[in-house]
């Protein structure tokens, strides 16, 4: 039940997000709505496994970790000079 | 269960960020919120899964998993703040709130 009612508050969240990434002002606003995006998928995928009781999830949700963290950098530092590629 | 007060815990960390991304009106601010409370409430929740499960095998998955994120979550966020801040965002000063 409160497993549930979690994984419902963290897909509403993400939807607010969503929200955020298509209107927001400046380009790094829809950067951190990603990064928000990223991190609640990543916490429901573990709330799911838990729910489930399938841990093999645990194992995609560190790779999913780590592949959000680099799109997030890498976008990030491409954007510092303006976007050109050198 | 000890568990279920640190979900509900988790569930306001949630909804204050939320509120705080849209109650906010600069660029930094927002950076701010988005840093804080969204890493404390991802940390909350897998806390509390943490003391759902017990002793178990899987544990040591979440337990590397919390760590990850409490170490890569405000370096994110720090690394886009830096990113507008060297592309000429600006500064919004006396700002009321």
């Amino acid at each position: 039940m409160f497993l549930e009612i979690t994984m419902l508050i963290l897909v509403v969240a993400m939807l607010f997000a969503t929200n955020r990434l298509i209107r927001g002002p400046y380009l790094w606003d829809r950067l951190m709505a990603l990064n928000l995006i990223s991190i609640k998928s990543l916490t429901l995928l573990i709330v799911y496994a838990v729910y489930r009781e399938r841990y093999i999830l645990l194992d995609v949700t560190l790779a999913y970790a780590i592949a959000g963290f680099l799109v997030v950098t890498l976008i990030s530092r491409f954007l510092i000079r303006g976007g050109r590629v050198k | 269960m000890i568990y279920k007060g640190i979900l509900m815990l988790g569930w306001f960390y949630l909804i204050f960020g939320i509120i705080g991304i849209y109650r906010f009106s600069d660029l930094y601010s927002r950076l701010l919120t988005s840093s804080k409370i969204d890493t404390v409430a991802v940390l909350t929740i897998i806390i509390g899964l943490i003391a759902k499960l017990g002793f178990q095998k899987p544990v040591i998955k979440l337990i590397l998993t919390l760590v990850f994120i409490l170490l890569t979550n405000p370096v994110t966020n720090h690394v886009i703040a830096r990113s507008a801040y060297m592309s000429g965002v600006p500064i919004k000063r006396n700002d009321v709130l």
